[in-house]
């Protein structure tokens, strides 16, 4: 992989410093070149004023004997101009004449007199100045002889300039020492400066994660920077988030639950117009029983007509058990869960003066099986929104298909088409929230259509109005736990 | 002979002849004095001798002004031929000289005493080379850069001509070079140093300063030593030789070992007295020269 994309991947309490590392070795790496380097010249300067004051010397010492070729006067001249006070000494010193023949050296015995100068070792005086060969630790220069214009020998002067050496070595130790602990402290500094300013973040990020994981928790107090006002605020912005979810949520609970109790109203009342309209009758009946009970015929027939009217308040009660006490309801769907729907939506259809075209062609399978309370509920609230959807003296469709893989049930209504939001929490599920109570009952069809992992399809209908789709799938093993 | 007086000019700042200058010094001092004060006893030293220490100097001088009783002004100069000539010439009462100035100059000088080393007025010539040389004869030192004390002494250059001469060789030929260092201390500090393979040198000298420079010395052995020759004498010019300073000066010399601060000199020049030998202990020193006679 690419080193940068590798680099930028590592933490930011990693990069940080190791930036500033990086910086910091470039800079020392730069400086030390610009030290050393002038350090060199001073030095380079240093020994060619030394060697310089040294030749002159020689030279004005030993010319004369040069010329005479004496080499015993210019052997007691090396030695008794050899400075021994300074810290740079000559190591060794020649004088030759103009054919570069030896005339005396410091070391008679490597430079042997009046013998032909070694050529490795002239070879090593380049140049005008003093050049330095560190392997040796040497400096080494040479001067002509110069009398009356003539060149007549030569002095070749080999410096020990290991104390110079010694002394670049010391100050580079130095220099890399000094940056070292410099480049350590400021990656450390670096390092705990960027921890110092991750660590809100941090915090930041463990929170989201459990929000993201449906269990948002407060950032508590003791999480709170001491100083760090930018973090503090941006804890407490989160906390007021969380706090304002969990209020959204827990309204979203109580409107749910009132929805819930609302509509029961609304059914309630139904359930007792269905139940006060055979109860005329009964009255009626038991009226003319007390009047004419000796009467077989009209005995016989008043309590047929009470059992008539008893028998529809009974379904109309078992229907409404069923429904709004689901716990009871943990048995299997049947097709009369389905007819008996339309007994509790009676009520408003009449109210409204619509009517309900129920189909249920075929019977349903005993296996697969799926639990009858939620279905009851979901299938009741499509049912209340097509009717509410729908104008007055429309028609409800309300069809039941089963095939070999799923159970459709499909509402159609004649409304305005149903709106954006309502579609959105029909089709998506929970993460969008029921808006102001408006469509609740649709947002607890979604939350049981997950349950069952059934899938909520919403399109226009065939010539106006809005078709519900609700699709269970056959997944016979996870019905009890669907339940 | 003008290429002496030339390094007489130039070659004067050696270390080891502060002394030189001192003696330079002296020796300007004296030419303002010497005629005002006929009291005077004015000794030239050679190199042939210690003449380093000033110490020495001082308190051989010393002793002399107090066994004569006159001023004594010590003259030393860088070579044998610059104090010869001075005494031959008349401009110094007595000189310590080299047993060859006095046998060339024999008409000239008369002896006034003779040092004694080890009870005898003889001393040897040593041909010297280094240490660790693994030669055995003259012969080894063919092709060798040779080095000479001086052309006008005995054991640094004489002694050694002569055994060329009679063995038929011509040190220019026999040797590559032959260089002159104006110092029996200074042949050794040759050869020493490598700076020259072999070396003509007083054998008093060498041992003399085995003693007080042995570090130096040990660098060196002598590979062959000469007969015993007459050890270089102090003379006076024949003019002056019955002078009351010179019957003085020949009687400090010769009674100084009974003197304490005679025999404090004679203890730092390691030698045991002076005696009043006849020329004839030079006959060695004579013959060699009368053999070369024609040829230097």
């Amino acid at each position: 992989m690419n080193p940068a994309v590798h680099f930028r991947r590592l933490p930011s309490a990693i990069r940080v410093p190791v930036l500033v590392v990086v910086l910091m070795v470039i800079i020392s790496a730069v400086i030390s070149e610009r030290v050393l380097d002038q350090l060199s010249k001073t030095q380079a300067t240093y020994l060619q004023g030394l060697a310089s004051a040294y030749l002159d010397g020689l030279v004005a010492s030993v010319t004369p004997s040069v010329l005479r070729e004496d080499s015993w006067e210019i052997f007691d001249s090396i030695e008794r101009l050899r400075p021994t006070t300074d810290d740079i000494l000559p190591s060794e010193t020649v004088v030759t004449d103009r054919n570069d023949i030896v005339l005396a050296s410091s070391n008679p015995r490597t430079r042997e007199t009046l013998r032909p100068l070694d050529a490795a070792f002239s070879g090593k005086f380049a140049g005008p100045g003093v050049s330095i060969d560190p392997e040796t630790r040497s400096g080494y220069v040479r001067r002509a002889i110069i009398y009356q214009n003539m060149h007549v020998g030569s002095i070749y002067a080999v410096f020990d300039v290991t104390s110079l050496l010694k002394e670049r070595r010391r100050i580079l130790a130095t220099l890399l020492a000094t940056n070292s602990l410099v480049t350590a402290l400021l990656g450390f500094v670096g390092f705990m400066t960027v921890r110092r300013m991750i660590r809100p973040m941090q915090v930041l990020e463990t929170h989201l994660v459990e929000a993201a994981g449906g269990s948002a928790t407060l950032i508590g107090e003791q999480e709170f920077p001491s100083a760090d006002g930018e973090a503090a605020s941006v804890y407490r912005a989160y906390n007021a988030l969380v706090n304002s979810e969990t209020e959204r949520q827990k309204l979203s609970r109580q409107l749910a639950e009132e929805e819930k109790l609302a509509s029961l109203g609304r059914l309630a009342s139904g359930m007792a117009h269905e139940i006060n309209n055979p109860l005329g009758g009964l009255m009626n009946a038991v009226d003319t029983l007390r009047r004419h009970g000796e009467n077989r015929n009209v005995r016989e027939k008043s309590i047929e007509l009470i059992q008539r009217g008893l028998l529809g308040i009974r379904e109309v009660v078992e229907a409404a058990l069923a429904t709004y006490r689901p716990d009871r309801l943990s048995r299997p769907v049947e097709g009369s869960d389905f007819s008996d729907l339309k007994l509790l939506v009676r009520p408003e259809l009449r109210r409204r003066q619509q009517a309900l075209d129920f189909r249920m062609p075929g019977e349903l399978p005993a296996r697969p099986e799926w639990p009858a309370g939620p279905i009851r509920q979901a299938v009741l609230n499509l049912l209340l929104n097509a009717v509410a959807a729908s104008p007055e003296g429309g028609r409800i469709g309300y069809t039941i298909t089963v095939t070999d893989r799923h159970l459709q049930i499909t509402v159609t209504d004649e409304g305005e088409g149903m709106p954006e939001a309502a579609r959105r929490i029909l089709e998506q599920g929970t993460s969008a929230d029921p808006a102001e109570g408006e469509g609740l009952g649709l947002w607890i069809v979604r939350e049981i259509a997950n349950d069952l992992d059934a899938r909520v399809r919403v399109s226009a209908g065939a010539r106006r109005g809005t078709e519900v789709q609700l699709t269970l799938p056959c997944r016979t093993n996870e019905v009890s736990h669907a339940a | 002979m003008s290429a002496a007086f030339e390094r007489g000019t130039n070659g004067d700042l050696s270390r080891r002849s502060l002394l030189g200058l001192a003696g330079g010094m002296a020796c300007a001092l004296a030419a303002d004095r010497a005629h005002a004060q006929p009291g005077t006893i004015r000794f030239g030293l050679t190199p042939v001798f210690l003449t380093n220490d000033l110490e020495l100097l001082d308190a051989f001088r010393a002793y002399l002004e107090s066994e004569t009783g006159y001023q004594v002004e010590l003259i030393t100069r860088r070579t044998y031929q610059e104090v010869t000539a001075l005494l031959v010439s008349g401009q110094l009462d007595a000189a310590w000289i080299c047993g060859y100035p006095f046998v060339r100059y024999r008409n000239e000088l008369e002896l006034v005493a003779v040092p004694q080393w080890h009870g005898k007025p003889l001393y040897q010539s040593y041909l010297i080379v280094s240490e660790e040389r693994e030669a055995s004869s003259l012969a080894d030192l063919q092709d060798d850069i040779h080095a000479f004390s001086d052309p006008d002494s005995n054991s640094g250059y004489l002694v050694t001509r002569a055994l060329l001469f009679e063995k038929g060789l011509n040190p220019d030929y026999f040797f590559r070079r032959t260089i002159y260092t104006y110092g029996h201390r200074n042949v050794i500090r040759a050869v020493a140093s490598g700076l020259a393979q072999s070396g003509s040198v007083d054998g008093y000298v060498w041992e003399v300063m085995r003693d007080i420079e042995p570090e130096l010395v040990a660098g060196t052995r002598p590979l062959r030593k000469s007969e015993w020759l007459g050890f270089p004498p102090v003379a006076t010019n024949k003019s002056l030789a019955g002078s009351d300073r010179i019957a003085a000066l020949s009687g400090a010399l010769l009674t100084i070992p009974e003197k304490e601060q005679g025999r404090r000199v004679l203890e730092m020049l390691k030698l045991t007295g002076f005696t009043s030998s006849g020329p004839e202990i030079f006959d060695g020193i004579a013959s060699k020269v009368a053999m070369l006679r024609g040829v230097l």
